[in-house]
């Protein structure tokens, strides 16, 4: 399955493109996919931490804009955004 | 009545006419506007702009579950609410955000004001890059949202 994380705020440092895509098992949960972006961290950016804190740190909501558990599970080809910790006003 | 709205500057620009515009009612005899601006320095740095990050779908959904709790929370129920939050590059002294509210009394259109502020702050996901003079752009630290 794929999966098309959408890139916010300081996630936004990960890709030049607004999203990254990754294969990924069938019944993989959030915390799967957030163990996938660290490995792409560790290989695209030599495990830069200040990257691995973002992730760590961040919440993930799903195509209809609700924030999920790490225990929910991606079971289609879908949209993922990572949403960092917020800030703005 | 609420009206809620992310401003892509890319696309157009925040017009604080609109805000009175629509919070303007003789039902109403209070009405606060906030403006959120960018400030000139921030923990010792000069800051020169900010760029804002958001997510326009779930920011305009936090926005709405504001309002809506609270005729709940504060028990407010007769009230006008226009929030607009931009999304791009805003320079020093420009705005950010315009919280317009409008009520029967004073008391309850300052306590709102100051409400969603700060739930925005706690809730919406918004982000902001600082850029400084002499120093590189950083993205600022925030606070984690939870999942429910």
């Amino acid at each position: 399955m794929k999966v098309k994380l959408e890139l916010y705020g300081a996630s936004r440092d990960l890709s030049k493109k607004s999203f990254i895509e990754f294969n990924i098992e069938g019944k993989s949960s959030i915390k799967d996919l957030k163990k996938k972006i660290i490995n792409y961290v560790d290989s695209n950016f030599k495990g830069n931490n200040n990257f691995k804190k973002i992730v760590e740190a961040s919440a993930f909501c799903s195509e209809d804009n609700n924030i999920v558990s790490d225990n929910y599970i991606i079971n289609k080809d879908q949209k993922i955004g990572i949403i960092p910790p917020i800030g703005g006003g | 009545m609420l009206h809620a709205k992310i401003i892509d500057l890319a696309k157009e620009r925040i017009r604080p006419e609109d805000a009175e515009e629509f919070i303007s009612s003789s039902k109403f005899g209070a009405s606060i506007v906030f403006y959120g601006t960018v400030r000139e320095n921030n923990e010792n740095k000069k800051v020169t702009g900010i760029t804002y990050d958001a997510h326009n779908e779930m920011v305009v959904k936090s926005f709405k579950e504001i309002y809506n709790e609270v005729d709940e929370k504060l028990k407010i129920k007769s009230k006008a609410v226009f929030i607009e939050h931009v999304k791009g590059y805003v320079g020093l002294g420009e705005v950010s955000i315009i919280i317009a509210i409008a009520c029967p009394h004073r008391a309850e259109a300052y306590t709102l004001s100051r409400y969603i502020i700060e739930e925005i702050k706690k809730r919406s996901p918004i982000w902001k890059k600082e850029h400084y003079q002499n120093e590189e752009s950083e993205w600022l630290k925030g606070n984690p949202i939870q999942a429910n």
